[in-house]
Protein backbone atom coordinates (compact mmCIF):
# COMPACT_ATOMS: atom_id res chain seq x y z
CA UNK A 1 0.00 0.00 0.00
CA UNK A 2 1.52 3.07 -0.95
CA UNK A 3 -0.03 6.41 -1.92
CA UNK A 4 1.54 9.70 -4.18
CA UNK A 5 4.07 11.64 -2.40
CA UNK A 6 2.45 15.10 -3.72
CA UNK A 7 -1.53 15.87 -4.83
CA UNK A 8 -0.79 16.30 -8.24
CA UNK A 9 -2.96 13.03 -9.99
CA UNK A 10 -5.48 12.96 -6.95
CA UNK A 11 -6.21 16.48 -8.37
CA UNK A 12 -5.81 15.43 -11.94
CA UNK A 13 -9.77 16.35 -13.31
CA UNK A 14 -9.41 13.61 -16.06
CA UNK A 15 -10.40 11.20 -12.98
CA UNK A 16 -9.69 10.11 -9.61
CA UNK A 17 -8.71 6.25 -8.25
CA UNK A 18 -8.30 6.50 -4.59
CA UNK A 19 -10.30 6.61 -1.30
CA UNK A 20 -13.85 8.26 -1.21
CA UNK A 21 -15.02 10.10 0.69
CA UNK A 22 -18.85 11.12 0.60
CA UNK A 23 -18.72 9.20 -3.07
CA UNK A 24 -16.30 12.43 -4.36
CA UNK A 25 -12.61 12.75 -4.18
CA UNK A 26 -11.38 13.96 -0.38
CA UNK A 27 -9.20 16.84 -1.81
CA UNK A 28 -12.52 18.34 -3.47
CA UNK A 29 -13.76 19.04 0.52
CA UNK A 30 -11.98 22.06 -0.15
CA UNK A 31 -12.70 24.64 -2.09
CA UNK A 32 -11.27 25.12 -5.59
CA UNK A 33 -8.90 28.61 -4.64
CA UNK A 34 -8.13 27.42 -1.49
CA UNK A 35 -6.60 23.80 -2.81
CA UNK A 36 -5.13 25.93 -5.63
CA UNK A 37 -3.15 28.44 -2.56
CA UNK A 38 -2.08 25.54 -0.65
CA UNK A 39 -0.70 23.75 -3.39
CA UNK A 40 1.51 27.09 -4.68
CA UNK A 41 2.66 27.33 -1.43
CA UNK A 42 5.83 26.99 -0.42
CA UNK A 43 5.36 25.04 3.02
CA UNK A 44 2.90 22.36 1.07
CA UNK A 45 5.84 21.90 -1.72
CA UNK A 46 8.69 21.75 0.52
CA UNK A 47 7.57 20.77 3.90
CA UNK A 48 4.53 18.38 2.81
CA UNK A 49 5.55 16.43 0.10
CA UNK A 50 6.09 12.92 0.38
CA UNK A 51 4.65 12.75 4.19
CA UNK A 52 2.69 9.90 5.82
CA UNK A 53 0.38 9.61 8.48
CA UNK A 54 4.09 8.88 10.77
CA UNK A 55 5.99 11.81 9.05
CA UNK A 56 3.52 13.91 9.33
CA UNK A 57 3.39 13.72 13.26
CA UNK A 58 7.01 15.93 12.85
CA UNK A 59 5.48 18.78 11.04
CA UNK A 60 2.14 19.07 13.34
CA UNK A 61 4.04 18.90 16.42
CA UNK A 62 5.79 22.02 15.12
CA UNK A 63 2.53 23.80 14.41
CA UNK A 64 2.00 27.19 17.02
CA UNK A 65 -1.23 28.08 15.41
CA UNK A 66 -4.70 27.50 13.49
CA UNK A 67 -6.52 29.40 11.06
CA UNK A 68 -7.10 29.04 7.39
CA UNK A 69 -5.95 31.51 4.93
CA UNK A 70 -4.16 35.16 5.49
CA UNK A 71 -2.99 38.32 4.18
CA UNK A 72 -3.83 40.39 1.39
CA UNK A 73 -2.46 36.95 -0.83
CA UNK A 74 -4.41 34.32 1.03
CA UNK A 75 -1.78 32.21 1.88
CA UNK A 76 -2.76 28.92 3.68
CA UNK A 77 -1.40 28.62 7.28
CA UNK A 78 0.35 25.43 7.55
CA UNK A 79 -2.68 24.12 9.47
CA UNK A 80 -4.79 24.47 6.67
CA UNK A 81 -1.93 22.21 4.43
CA UNK A 82 -1.38 19.55 6.86
CA UNK A 83 -5.50 19.11 7.15
CA UNK A 84 -4.95 19.01 3.12
CA UNK A 85 -2.13 16.28 3.15
CA UNK A 86 -4.42 14.36 5.95
CA UNK A 87 -7.49 14.52 3.33
CA UNK A 88 -4.69 13.44 0.52
CA UNK A 89 -3.69 10.24 2.68
CA UNK A 90 -6.80 9.33 4.52
CA UNK A 91 -5.30 7.97 7.31
CA UNK A 92 -6.96 4.74 9.12
CA UNK A 93 -9.61 5.75 11.96
CA UNK A 94 -7.43 4.28 15.10
CA UNK A 95 -4.53 6.66 13.52
CA UNK A 96 -6.94 9.78 13.50
CA UNK A 97 -8.25 8.42 17.04
CA UNK A 98 -4.82 8.69 18.00
CA UNK A 99 -4.19 12.00 16.99
CA UNK A 100 -7.12 12.91 18.71
CA UNK A 101 -6.74 11.34 22.30
CA UNK A 102 -3.42 12.73 22.84
CA UNK A 103 -1.95 15.10 25.55
CA UNK A 104 0.85 16.04 24.49
CA UNK A 105 0.35 18.55 21.83
CA UNK A 106 -3.20 20.96 21.47
CA UNK A 107 -2.63 22.06 17.60
CA UNK A 108 -2.22 17.88 16.52
CA UNK A 109 -5.44 17.64 18.44
CA UNK A 110 -7.32 20.55 16.57
CA UNK A 111 -6.06 19.00 13.19
CA UNK A 112 -7.46 15.85 13.84
CA UNK A 113 -11.16 17.17 15.13
CA UNK A 114 -11.17 19.38 11.97
CA UNK A 115 -10.07 16.27 9.62
CA UNK A 116 -12.98 14.58 11.83
CA UNK A 117 -15.33 16.66 11.03
CA UNK A 118 -14.74 16.83 7.31
CA UNK A 119 -14.41 13.49 6.40
CA UNK A 120 -16.28 11.37 8.85
CA UNK A 121 -19.69 10.70 7.11
CA UNK A 122 -21.86 9.63 10.38
CA UNK A 123 -23.08 12.80 12.48
CA UNK A 124 -23.35 10.58 15.25
CA UNK A 125 -19.38 9.40 15.30
CA UNK A 126 -18.66 13.03 14.55
CA UNK A 127 -20.59 14.11 17.76
CA UNK A 128 -20.03 11.68 19.73
CA UNK A 129 -16.49 11.48 19.01
CA UNK A 130 -15.68 15.74 19.43
CA UNK A 131 -18.02 16.06 21.58
CA UNK A 132 -16.16 15.05 24.89
CA UNK A 133 -13.35 17.51 23.84
CA UNK A 134 -15.69 20.00 24.61
CA UNK A 135 -13.89 19.89 28.25
CA UNK A 136 -10.34 20.86 26.75
CA UNK A 137 -9.85 24.05 27.93
CA UNK A 138 -6.68 25.13 26.36
CA UNK A 139 -6.18 28.13 24.62
CA UNK A 140 -5.54 27.63 20.98
CA UNK A 141 -3.40 31.11 18.67
CA UNK A 142 -5.66 31.40 15.71
CA UNK A 143 -4.71 33.04 12.70
CA UNK A 144 -7.25 35.57 10.96
CA UNK A 145 -7.43 37.37 7.37
CA UNK A 146 -5.29 39.81 8.72
CA UNK A 147 -3.89 39.53 12.26
CA UNK A 148 -4.48 37.31 15.15
CA UNK A 149 -7.14 35.92 17.88
CA UNK A 150 -7.51 33.92 20.48
CA UNK A 151 -9.46 31.02 20.51
CA UNK A 152 -9.87 28.18 23.25
CA UNK A 153 -10.25 24.23 22.25
CA UNK A 154 -13.48 23.56 23.07
CA UNK A 155 -14.80 26.75 21.46
CA UNK A 156 -13.35 25.57 18.21
CA UNK A 157 -14.65 22.50 18.39
CA UNK A 158 -17.99 24.21 19.41
CA UNK A 159 -17.66 26.06 15.78
CA UNK A 160 -16.60 22.84 14.63
CA UNK A 161 -19.99 21.34 15.47
CA UNK A 162 -22.25 24.27 14.69
CA UNK A 163 -20.85 26.60 11.82
CA UNK A 164 -20.69 26.07 8.41
CA UNK A 165 -17.29 27.74 7.49
CA UNK A 166 -14.16 26.83 9.74
CA UNK A 167 -10.88 27.82 8.73
CA UNK A 168 -11.11 28.68 4.92
CA UNK A 169 -13.81 26.01 4.06
CA UNK A 170 -17.13 25.00 4.24
CA UNK A 171 -17.83 22.01 6.16
CA UNK A 172 -20.40 19.62 5.05
CA UNK A 173 -23.80 19.64 6.10
CA UNK A 174 -24.45 17.70 9.05
CA UNK A 175 -27.29 17.70 11.51
CA UNK A 176 -28.39 19.74 14.63
CA UNK A 177 -27.91 17.93 17.75
CA UNK A 178 -31.33 18.68 18.69
CA UNK A 179 -32.42 16.54 15.31
CA UNK A 180 -30.53 13.68 16.13
CA UNK A 181 -31.73 13.40 19.36
CA UNK A 182 -35.20 13.78 17.76
CA UNK A 183 -34.50 10.87 15.64
CA UNK A 184 -33.11 8.93 19.20
CA UNK A 185 -29.56 8.36 16.87
CA UNK A 186 -28.17 10.52 19.86
CA UNK A 187 -28.44 10.39 23.75
CA UNK A 188 -28.98 13.87 25.17
CA UNK A 189 -25.55 15.44 26.16
CA UNK A 190 -24.66 15.73 29.73
CA UNK A 191 -23.13 19.19 30.48
CA UNK A 192 -19.71 19.14 31.96
CA UNK A 193 -21.12 21.60 34.63
CA UNK A 194 -24.24 19.50 35.41
CA UNK A 195 -26.26 20.32 38.52
CA UNK A 196 -24.25 23.90 38.55
CA UNK A 197 -25.73 24.72 35.35
CA UNK A 198 -29.80 23.88 36.46
CA UNK A 199 -29.12 25.51 39.86
CA UNK A 200 -27.31 29.16 37.79
CA UNK A 201 -30.77 28.56 35.18
CA UNK A 202 -32.92 28.82 38.69
CA UNK A 203 -31.07 31.70 40.14
CA UNK A 204 -31.68 33.54 37.04
CA UNK A 205 -35.18 32.63 36.52
CA UNK A 206 -35.90 33.81 40.10
CA UNK A 207 -33.97 37.27 39.41
CA UNK A 208 -36.62 37.15 36.42
CA UNK A 209 -33.75 38.64 34.44
CA UNK A 210 -34.01 38.47 30.55
CA UNK A 211 -36.49 36.48 28.33
CA UNK A 212 -33.61 34.95 26.93
CA UNK A 213 -32.51 32.52 29.51
CA UNK A 214 -35.83 30.83 29.57
CA UNK A 215 -34.47 29.03 26.47
CA UNK A 216 -32.02 27.96 27.77
CA UNK A 217 -33.42 25.80 30.24
CA UNK A 218 -32.69 22.47 30.56
CA UNK A 219 -30.15 22.66 28.26
CA UNK A 220 -26.65 23.60 27.19
CA UNK A 221 -24.64 25.83 24.11
CA UNK A 222 -24.73 22.90 21.68
CA UNK A 223 -28.28 21.80 22.15
CA UNK A 224 -29.54 25.10 22.07
CA UNK A 225 -27.69 25.58 18.87
CA UNK A 226 -25.65 29.03 20.12
CA UNK A 227 -22.24 29.00 20.06
CA UNK A 228 -20.21 29.11 23.09
CA UNK A 229 -18.42 32.09 21.77
CA UNK A 230 -21.52 33.93 21.83
CA UNK A 231 -22.29 32.67 25.11
CA UNK A 232 -18.81 34.36 26.03
CA UNK A 233 -19.72 37.59 24.65
CA UNK A 234 -22.67 37.44 25.96
CA UNK A 235 -21.45 36.28 29.57
CA UNK A 236 -19.02 39.19 29.56
CA UNK A 237 -21.20 41.97 28.19
CA UNK A 238 -23.08 40.80 31.57
CA UNK B 1 14.14 -16.83 -65.77
CA UNK B 2 18.23 -17.74 -65.10
CA UNK B 3 19.77 -18.58 -61.56
CA UNK B 4 18.45 -15.80 -59.08
CA UNK B 5 21.83 -15.30 -57.61
CA UNK B 6 23.89 -14.19 -60.49
CA UNK B 7 24.29 -10.39 -61.43
CA UNK B 8 22.63 -8.34 -64.23
CA UNK B 9 25.81 -9.36 -66.27
CA UNK B 10 25.77 -12.90 -65.50
CA UNK B 11 28.39 -12.44 -62.86
CA UNK B 12 27.73 -15.47 -59.90
CA UNK B 13 29.20 -13.21 -57.00
CA UNK B 14 25.95 -10.95 -57.26
CA UNK B 15 28.49 -8.34 -58.55
CA UNK B 16 26.70 -4.60 -58.81
CA UNK B 17 24.38 -6.03 -55.72
CA UNK B 18 27.01 -6.72 -53.60
CA UNK B 19 26.22 -3.47 -51.44
CA UNK B 20 22.66 -4.62 -50.93
CA UNK B 21 22.64 -5.22 -46.80
CA UNK B 22 21.82 -9.00 -46.09
CA UNK B 23 19.63 -9.62 -43.46
CA UNK B 24 19.38 -12.02 -40.50
CA UNK B 25 16.25 -13.95 -41.21
CA UNK B 26 15.92 -15.73 -37.79
CA UNK B 27 16.64 -12.86 -36.03
CA UNK B 28 13.82 -10.67 -37.78
CA UNK B 29 11.56 -14.02 -37.77
CA UNK B 30 12.15 -14.30 -33.59
CA UNK B 31 11.27 -10.01 -33.41
CA UNK B 32 7.77 -10.95 -35.11
CA UNK B 33 7.20 -13.72 -32.95
CA UNK B 34 8.13 -11.52 -29.65
CA UNK B 35 5.81 -8.49 -31.05
CA UNK B 36 3.02 -10.64 -31.80
CA UNK B 37 2.75 -11.92 -28.54
CA UNK B 38 3.19 -8.83 -27.02
CA UNK B 39 0.51 -7.51 -28.70
CA UNK B 40 -1.23 -10.58 -27.81
CA UNK B 41 -0.85 -10.10 -24.33
CA UNK B 42 -1.58 -6.16 -24.65
CA UNK B 43 -5.38 -7.46 -26.16
CA UNK B 44 -6.36 -9.80 -23.57
CA UNK B 45 -5.00 -7.22 -20.70
CA UNK B 46 -7.28 -4.66 -22.79
CA UNK B 47 -10.15 -7.13 -23.00
CA UNK B 48 -10.27 -8.17 -19.18
CA UNK B 49 -9.92 -4.33 -18.70
CA UNK B 50 -13.03 -3.76 -20.72
CA UNK B 51 -15.03 -6.92 -19.09
CA UNK B 52 -14.32 -5.34 -15.36
CA UNK B 53 -15.69 -1.59 -16.42
CA UNK B 54 -11.85 -0.46 -16.69
CA UNK B 55 -10.33 1.42 -18.88
CA UNK B 56 -6.52 -0.29 -20.01
CA UNK B 57 -3.40 2.05 -19.30
CA UNK B 58 -0.03 0.89 -20.57
CA UNK B 59 2.35 2.00 -17.73
CA UNK B 60 5.60 2.11 -18.23
CA UNK B 61 7.41 -0.38 -15.59
CA UNK B 62 9.09 1.11 -12.48
CA UNK B 63 12.61 -0.03 -12.15
CA UNK B 64 12.49 -2.68 -9.34
CA UNK B 65 14.98 -0.80 -7.27
CA UNK B 66 13.21 2.39 -6.89
CA UNK B 67 12.98 3.20 -3.32
CA UNK B 68 10.25 4.28 -1.63
CA UNK B 69 9.64 8.76 -1.90
CA UNK B 70 10.24 9.81 1.60
CA UNK B 71 9.41 13.06 3.15
CA UNK B 72 12.37 15.41 4.16
CA UNK B 73 14.31 14.86 7.03
CA UNK B 74 15.29 18.65 7.19
CA UNK B 75 14.04 22.34 5.87
CA UNK B 76 15.17 22.97 2.57
CA UNK B 77 18.78 24.94 3.66
CA UNK B 78 18.29 27.89 1.02
CA UNK B 79 20.25 30.12 3.23
CA UNK B 80 23.43 28.27 3.22
CA UNK B 81 25.25 29.81 0.04
CA UNK B 82 24.59 33.36 1.44
CA UNK B 83 27.93 35.50 1.96
CA UNK B 84 30.12 32.67 -0.14
CA UNK B 85 31.60 33.64 -3.57
CA UNK B 86 31.59 31.02 -5.90
CA UNK B 87 33.17 30.95 -9.31
CA UNK B 88 31.51 30.36 -12.23
CA UNK B 89 33.03 28.80 -15.58
CA UNK B 90 32.83 31.53 -18.37
CA UNK B 91 30.14 30.22 -20.49
CA UNK B 92 28.90 27.18 -17.86
CA UNK B 93 25.64 26.33 -18.38
CA UNK B 94 23.17 27.02 -20.90
CA UNK B 95 19.82 27.62 -19.46
CA UNK B 96 19.10 25.54 -16.68
CA UNK B 97 21.93 22.54 -17.49
CA UNK B 98 25.19 22.49 -15.92
CA UNK B 99 26.96 24.01 -12.43
CA UNK B 100 26.12 27.84 -12.50
CA UNK B 101 25.21 30.71 -9.74
CA UNK B 102 22.45 29.38 -7.95
CA UNK B 103 20.79 26.07 -6.62
CA UNK B 104 22.40 23.27 -8.15
CA UNK B 105 20.79 19.86 -8.29
CA UNK B 106 24.01 17.00 -8.55
CA UNK B 107 21.54 14.19 -9.37
CA UNK B 108 19.93 15.82 -12.14
CA UNK B 109 23.15 18.45 -13.17
CA UNK B 110 20.71 21.69 -13.42
CA UNK B 111 20.91 24.88 -11.71
CA UNK B 112 17.82 26.89 -10.91
CA UNK B 113 17.39 30.48 -9.64
CA UNK B 114 15.19 30.52 -6.78
CA UNK B 115 14.17 28.44 -4.29
CA UNK B 116 10.66 27.87 -5.23
CA UNK B 117 11.72 26.36 -8.78
CA UNK B 118 14.51 24.47 -6.75
CA UNK B 119 11.98 22.95 -4.52
CA UNK B 120 9.24 22.58 -7.51
CA UNK B 121 12.09 20.33 -9.11
CA UNK B 122 13.19 17.96 -6.34
CA UNK B 123 9.56 17.16 -6.03
CA UNK B 124 9.73 16.48 -9.82
CA UNK B 125 9.38 13.29 -12.04
CA UNK B 126 12.29 13.97 -13.36
CA UNK B 127 14.09 14.44 -10.21
CA UNK B 128 12.52 11.57 -8.30
CA UNK B 129 13.65 9.13 -11.39
CA UNK B 130 17.28 10.47 -11.29
CA UNK B 131 17.59 9.53 -7.66
CA UNK B 132 15.68 6.06 -8.36
CA UNK B 133 12.59 6.90 -6.54
CA UNK B 134 9.31 5.56 -7.03
CA UNK B 135 7.32 8.55 -6.04
CA UNK B 136 5.45 6.69 -4.10
CA UNK B 137 4.97 6.81 -0.44
CA UNK B 138 4.61 3.57 1.56
CA UNK B 139 1.09 4.25 4.34
CA UNK B 140 2.06 4.59 7.83
CA UNK B 141 0.77 1.61 10.33
CA UNK B 142 -0.77 2.77 13.87
CA UNK B 143 2.36 1.53 14.94
CA UNK B 144 4.71 3.75 13.47
CA UNK B 145 2.45 6.79 14.34
CA UNK B 146 2.85 5.62 17.83
CA UNK B 147 6.84 5.01 17.58
CA UNK B 148 7.34 8.40 15.59
CA UNK B 149 5.29 10.18 18.63
CA UNK B 150 7.27 8.56 21.30
CA UNK B 151 10.35 9.70 19.53
CA UNK B 152 9.64 13.24 18.59
CA UNK B 153 8.16 13.71 22.50
CA UNK B 154 11.46 11.97 23.65
CA UNK B 155 13.34 14.41 21.76
CA UNK B 156 11.11 17.38 22.95
CA UNK B 157 11.34 16.44 26.07
CA UNK B 158 15.69 16.33 25.57
CA UNK B 159 15.69 20.03 24.59
CA UNK B 160 13.69 21.39 26.93
CA UNK B 161 15.26 19.71 30.03
CA UNK B 162 18.42 21.82 28.21
CA UNK B 163 16.65 25.22 29.22
CA UNK B 164 17.94 25.03 32.57
CA UNK B 165 18.01 28.56 34.07
CA UNK B 166 20.29 28.06 36.88
CA UNK B 167 24.12 28.61 36.16
CA UNK B 168 25.64 25.31 37.47
CA UNK B 169 23.56 23.47 34.71
CA UNK B 170 24.44 26.09 31.93
CA UNK B 171 28.01 26.30 32.22
CA UNK B 172 27.62 22.10 32.62
CA UNK B 173 25.92 22.27 29.24
CA UNK B 174 27.97 24.49 27.44
CA UNK B 175 31.19 22.33 28.37
CA UNK B 176 29.05 18.98 26.72
CA UNK B 177 28.50 21.32 23.67
CA UNK B 178 32.19 22.34 23.79
CA UNK B 179 33.75 19.27 23.83
CA UNK B 180 31.43 17.60 21.22
CA UNK B 181 32.76 19.91 19.00
CA UNK B 182 35.82 19.96 20.16
CA UNK B 183 35.16 15.61 19.54
CA UNK B 184 33.93 16.42 15.87
CA UNK B 185 37.02 18.82 14.87
CA UNK B 186 39.64 15.87 15.74
CA UNK B 187 37.57 13.57 13.86
CA UNK B 188 37.74 15.10 10.89
CA UNK B 189 41.18 15.88 11.34
CA UNK B 190 42.34 12.53 11.50
CA UNK B 191 39.69 11.29 8.52
CA UNK B 192 41.81 13.90 6.52
CA UNK B 193 45.22 12.52 7.80
CA UNK B 194 44.48 8.85 7.18
CA UNK B 195 43.90 9.79 3.38
CA UNK B 196 46.78 10.97 2.13
CA UNK B 197 48.80 8.19 1.34
CA UNK B 198 52.16 8.89 3.81
CA UNK B 199 49.98 9.79 6.62
CA UNK B 200 51.19 12.80 7.24
CA UNK B 201 48.04 14.54 5.73
CA UNK B 202 47.64 17.28 3.80
CA UNK B 203 49.01 20.19 4.27
CA UNK B 204 47.28 23.01 6.41
CA UNK B 205 46.39 24.86 3.17
CA UNK B 206 42.52 25.55 2.07
CA UNK B 207 41.99 24.06 -1.28
CA UNK B 208 39.17 25.76 -3.46
CA UNK B 209 36.49 22.46 -2.73
CA UNK B 210 33.58 23.22 -5.29
CA UNK B 211 35.36 26.74 -6.54
CA UNK B 212 33.63 27.75 -2.84
CA UNK B 213 36.25 30.26 -1.39
CA UNK B 214 35.90 31.07 1.83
Amino acid sequence: MAHQADAKRALDERGYTGALIRGDNPLKLFEKPVRDRIVDSYYWKEQCFGLNAATLLDRAVELSFIGGTYGVAQKPTPFLCLAFKLLQITPGREIIMFYLEQEEYKYLRALAAFYIRLAWEKDEDVYKTLEPYLNDMRKLKRRTREGWALTYMDQFIDDLLINTRVCATTLPKINPRLFLEDEDRLEPRESALGEELEEMENEDEDAGSEGEVEEVANGDAARNGRSISEQRERSEER
Amino acid sequence: MGDRKAGAYGTSTGGDTAFRKTWDRDEYAAKAVERDQRIKEEGKARHEAAAAGKKYVRRASTPPDARDTEARKARLNVADQVGKTSIVPAGAGQGKRGKGAGFYCDACDLTFKDNLQFVEHLNSKQHLVATGESGEVRRATLEEVKDRFEWLKRKRDEETAKDAVDLGTRIENAREIEEKEREEKRRKRNEKRRKTKDGMGVPEVKVENDGNIF
